[in-house]
């Protein structure tokens, strides 16, 4: 009976997981789900619903970082005004940068926008290079089997597991890319408010065309729009923005240039999995498709 | 290549010649190396495939746990900020005084520490923030803060490492820092909401808050969704409004005067350090993504206290003394902040109450007129801080603070009772804040305060024009 009651003590205690994943964002979430399994259980610290760049640290995400074994974060500084103070706070050496235990799926892939000038006249940049690998399934794909090998490297007893559902991942993305890059054939291209679709442009081979903001982290400006407006003359290309930021600059411009306007959102909702995270791309690309 | 499907082939090949093929022979034999050719070409696939797996998969997960990032080309890390202010107020420059005199416990003795480069009316340069910051080693984060005054002086105000290896939820933090009690004690004035220190820090732990040499150790338990923080202070105790020891005793008096033959007593010597130990407690339920709330409690205690007491140039008839023995203090705290995903923090608000008082429980040590020595003094002294935040446009910010002291306690009893009580003075201020990119701000701030100085009513009115600019590699702040 005793040993029973240690059993089930035991059984209580031990989680059902073998892996605690914090993700910075919905499509790190995605990621860490969908080539965890059953194995990881998740947490998110962004919701998708606003802006990655401008969170604040708070007592939650500590919380939930001080338990973690593994931290997905995308990196190259799109999280640098919290997530150093959330780390620092949360006292875990496991998922301070440099440890295994710190995955940045930035640094997997080449990145885009990389060694511009570090200089603030031209708005908040990112020397490292452009972080919004998210829209990219080709990089999101290369940093699943990165992140498969993180995982198996921190649980070896499921490492195999993890290889596979990256391997699947990837395989699904290369059997829906034809579809993809054949719907968007022939538009004009996209303009988004920040440069957050730069990779999903690269990645369906269509121009990316300018930003409604003019320069990174500044409010659009009248001059900067009727410029951009004369640039797109006779593009057939989509202007859109994310649920987060203004809509006014993306409407002049529409009204200035007549071309078709979209409200997409670069993540997919809280609690994906990659179902969720290609319909968000089967959603830029009609959008595309319905613009040209 | 498999050795079967060539020796199949070849003996295919050297089949043909040999034999005088008949019509359904040949188209057997074709038939087959059709075959052949198909899992041969099947084959080649696999194989080709298989390769390009092997070549393809990303970089080995090792060389990529550091982040990418532009801020590891400087070791240190340095920020810079710049804060100016153009002042005016409605007594020709004589609230800023004021302030310095606002009745309470502390008031007589209320200049330590290094002197504020007074405000004038019109523009001043405020103190320039210098940060440092690095990782020092795998096991050590290390910061230092210096500011310096518009006329040059250096100071430091904060220098210490703390442990990044430690297991369990521990942090040791050690050197010069700003205490962990309260919120918006550990606030250097770059985060500040309001462009000054609030009444009840400035008067009850000084305009920079508490901030000591010593030790700290905090730590994170698993409490599940709930955060909770408890942390421990060994500080020195040097220079506090209710920790400050190492004082002569008195043998003048400022008015220049001889003391009085009738002088008697001493202080005592100096005790070892830490002479003020903290601790405090922060917790805060998970509200989701929208809402984030922090509770905090935390008592102070100081062992030894010493202060003189000196009104010879105002009152020459008035004894000096001496007095020393214990000091305390405690405070409640709650912080309550609201993202609502906007652009530019439109609709944001942030709630913050504070709540501390202090006790000085001394005894007379020296006294000029020799008589009190051994009498017990109590001083005790409360404070009030509530400020709200509210981003009522894209990048804009309004924000309505309260702060007052002395708010129900503000008095000093003997061993017969109270000997002296003096009124609450508190304020109203409103400000405006207009962030101009992640990177500089402008801010716009009217106060209105009543004080009291020496038993007489001032109504201060102040207002600020200020501005800020941060340069250089900016850390995230915490919450």
């Amino acid at each position: 009976m005793k040993r029973f009651a240690l059993f089930l003590v035991l059984f209580w205690a031990l989680p059902a997981w073998a892996l605690e994943v914090v993700a910075t964002t919905s499509s790190m979430g995605m990621l860490a789900r969908s080539v965890g399994g059953p194995e990881v259980k998740v947490t998110e610290l962004a919701p998708p619903d606003r802006d990655a760049h401008m969170l604040q640290a708070k007592p939650s995400m500590m919380r939930a970082l001080r338990d973690a074994d593994l931290l997905v974060a995308v990196g190259a500084e799109l999280e640098v005004g919290w997530l150093p103070a959330a780390l620092k706070g949360a006292a875990n050496p496991n998922v301070l940068p440099g440890r295994p235990g710190y995955f940045e799926a930035a640094a997997q892939v080449a990145l885009l926008d990389v060694g511009q000038a570090a200089d603030r006249a031209q708005g908040d940049v990112h020397p490292a290079g452009n972080p919004h690998v998210n829209l990219d399934p080709a990089r999101m794909a290369m940093i699943a089997q990165a992140l498969a090998a993180r995982m198996g490297q921190l649980d070896a007893a499921h490492a195999e597991h993890y290889r596979q559902r990256a391997q699947a991942f990837a395989q699904a993305v290369a059997e829906k890319t034809p579809a993809w890059r054949a719907k968007v054939a022939g538009s004009g291209g996209l303009v988004s408010f920040h440069k957050d679709a730069i990779y999903l442009t690269h990645f369906l081979g269509l121009p990316f065309l300018g930003t409604i903001e003019p320069v990174p982290g500044v409010a659009p400006t009248a001059a900067h729009l009727e410029n951009l407006a004369a640039k797109l003359k006779g593009a057939k290309a989509l202007i859109a923005h994310t649920p987060y930021q203004p809509p006014a600059g993306a409407e002049t411009l529409a009204r200035l240039t007549g071309l078709k306007m979209a409200v997409l959102p670069i993540d997919p909702p809280s609690g994906s999995d990659a179902a969720d995270y290609f319909a968000l791309i089967d959603r830029w690309v009609e959008a595309l498709a319905a613009a040209k | 290549m498999d050795r079967n499907t060539l020796r199949a082939l070849a003996s295919a090949c050297a089949l043909i010649p040999l034999t005088a093929p008949a019509a359904d022979d040949l188209q057997a034999l074709r038939e087959e190396i059709a075959q052949l050719k198909k899992t041969y070409e099947a084959r080649i696939a696999a194989l080709e495939a298989k390769l390009k797996q092997v070549e393809s998969p990303p970089a080995p997960a090792i060389q990529s746990s550091s982040p990418v990032t532009s801020k590891n080309a400087f070791n240190p890390q340095l920020s810079l900020i710049l804060d100016g202010v153009y002042f005016r107020d409605n007594k020709k420059g004589a609230s800023v005084e004021m302030f310095d005199m606002i009745d309470g416990i502390n008031h007589s003795h209320g200049h330590q520490g290094h002197a504020h480069g007074q405000l004038e009316r019109g523009f001043n340069l405020r103190e320039t923030e210098l940060a440092f910051s690095a990782t020092v080693s795998p096991h050590f984060d290390a910061w230092a803060m210096m500011t310096v005054s518009d006329q040059g002086d250096v100071a430091l105000e904060e220098a210490y490492f703390d442990t990044r290896s430690l297991p369990s939820g521990l942090t040791v933090r050690a050197g010069k820092f700003l205490s962990g009690i309260g919120y918006l004690n550990a606030q250097h004035p770059h985060q500040w909401d309001f462009v000054d220190q609030n009444l009840a820090y400035r008067t009850l732990l000084g305009e920079h808050g508490l901030s000591d040499t010593g030790l700290r150790l905090s730590w994170l338990p698993k409490t599940g969704s709930w955060y909770t923080q408890l942390g421990l202070e060994l500080l020195q105790g040097k220079e506090q409004t209710f920790a400050t020891s190492g004082l002569a005793t008195p043998t003048s008096r400022e008015d220049g005067a001889p003391l009085a033959a009738t002088s008697a007593g001493a202080l005592a010597a100096q005790k070892a350090g830490p002479r003020l130990t903290t601790l405090y407690a922060k917790l805060g339920p998970d509200l989701g993504a929208n809402h984030a709330l922090q509770f905090g409690g935390w008592l102070a205690h100081a062992r030894q206290h010493q202060e003189v007491h000196d009104h010879t140039l105002e009152d020459p008839a008035s004894p000096v003394q001496a007095l020393e023995g214990k000091g305390r203090a405690w405070g409640l705290d709650a912080v309550w902040k609201y993202a609502a995903g906007g652009y530019g923090g439109q609709g944001d608000f942030k709630l913050v109450g504070e709540y501390l008082r202090l006790h000085k429980n001394l005894k007379i040590a020296f006294d000029e007129g020799g008589t009190q020595v051994g009498e017990k003094r109590d001083f005790v002294q409360d404070g009030l801080v509530l400020q709200g935040v509210y981003g009522f446009l894209p990048h804009w910010q309004a924000g309505l603070r309260y702060d007052a002291t002395g708010l129900t306690k503000n008095e000093v009893r003997g061993p017969n009772g109270k000997l002296a009580e003096w009124n609450k003075s508190d304020r109203w201020t409103l400000a405006l804040t207009k962030q101009i990119d992640h990177f500089s701000l402008f801010r716009l701030q009217f106060g209105r305060a009543r004080l009291w100085n020496e038993g007489v009513e001032e109504k201060a009115n102040q207002l600020y024009l200020q501005y800020q600019m941060s340069l250089g590699a900016h850390g995230a702040h915490s919450f």
